[in-house]
């Protein structure tokens, strides 16, 4: 690896991760979400530090280039964040679901009551 | 008949027909009470429901067949109805039938009743396309596998469910296409599910809302839903 590429991996992961916690700071993002994402940046800037290591453990493993490795290794844990997602998602959907059923019994609710006190009233 | 009744009535884009369904009910049937479940209807419907002061609960938003179904049996729990009956709002289900289905209910014959458009050929004028009935057949095929009960017709939405039923629909019902989904769950928790004869008319207006590209997703999703249930039926056994 080059030092010029180096340098801006390096730049780009800073900018990645300070974006990342101006969005914790803005509560764009819950802070047990952007735990992951901070792990992926740091990760990010080991690899660039050391690239040995990623080329000693590729090797260990068996992968025929460290690249592989790599992309494997992202593919994988894309997955699993986009099945994390659709499990959220599905919950989400359970909780408004819910809300939007006891809102409109509460509204049917209120609506009676009001025609029964205006009936008072009148009688 | 002593039991307080309800007729739950989903009602999405019905603005041609939910009056007619909901006049039939009242001419026909008067000592039943019906609620309609106006599902976000984009059209006229809630106009039609207000001016018509039918009675009807308004979604803030739109849910699907299931969270609708799901809202009435939740209003019959609030109000303390003993039975609690599903009926189309595009006018396909005949209020004659209600006391049909009620009566097994009633008798504590069984704790849900499902109107079948396929147990007698001869009640039925419901013309049924090739596909439909493979379709059916599949999902009869498959709960009847898992445990062991023929329902000749479990898409039917025109079902009737005790005080029992009512509770366990109000804390949890299937979303997308719900009833062989629900009717498997009752069979699974031990409920006794039975079956009548009814009619049902073709739609009068509106559209369906099954199409031709919908249904074989319908038949995928539901024969997953009752076998991942059949499957895990240890995990999730009700107190």
């Amino acid at each position: 690896m080059s030092l010029t590429l180096r340098i801006a991996l390096i730049v780009i992961t800073l900018i990645y991760m300070f974006l990342i916690l101006k969005s914790i700071r803005n509560k764009k993002i819950s802070v047990s979400f952007s735990i992951f994402w901070l792990i992926t940046g740091v990760a990010l800037i080991i690899c660039v530090l050391v690239p040995q290591m990623i080329e000693w453990i590729s090797n260990k493993l068996g992968f025929a280039t460290p690249s592989n490795m790599i992309f494997c290794i992202t593919i994988f844990m894309a997955f699993y964040l986009i099945f994390n997602l659709t499990i959220i998602l599905s919950k989400e959907n359970q909780k408004s679901k819910l809300l939007v059923q006891e809102v409109s019994l509460l509204k049917k609710k209120v609506e009676n009551l009001e025609e029964k006190i205006n009936e008072s009233k009148k009688s | 008949m002593k039991e307080k009744v309800l007729l739950i009535i989903p009602a999405y884009n019905e603005e041609e027909n939910i009056l007619r369904v909901c006049k039939e009910v009242e001419e026909k049937n008067p000592k039943i009470d019906y609620v309609v479940i106006n599902d976000g209807s984009k059209d006229n419907t809630l106009n039609v429901l207000r001016e018509n002061n039918l009675n009807h609960i308004n979604l803030i938003h739109n849910l699907g067949i299931g969270g609708a179904v799901q809202t009435g049996y939740k209003y019959a729990l609030e109000n303390d109805y003993d039975i609690a009956i599903q009926y189309d709002g595009d006018g396909q289900h005949d209020v004659q039938y209600v006391d049909t289905i009620c009566k097994p209910i009633i008798k504590k014959e069984a704790d849900f009743c499902i109107g079948s458009r396929y147990l007698d050929e001869n009640t039925s004028e419901f013309k049924s396309t090739f596909m439909r009935r493979l379709g059916k057949n599949i999902i009869s095929f498959i709960i009847k596998l898992f445990w062991h009960k023929k329902i000749t017709d479990p898409t039917s939405g025109f079902r009737a469910g005790n005080r029992k039923v009512i509770e366990e629909f109000a804390s949890d019902y299937p979303s997308d296409y719900p009833e062989p989904e629900s009717t498997a769950t009752l069979l699974k928790l031990g409920y006794k599910v039975t079956e009548k004869p009814v009619n049902m008319r073709e739609r009068v207006a509106g559209k369906s809302f099954v199409t031709i590209g919908t249904s074989t997703l319908y038949m995928i999703k539901v024969s997953l839903a009752i076998i991942v249930d059949s499957i895990f039926r240890g995990k999730n056994k009700k107190k």
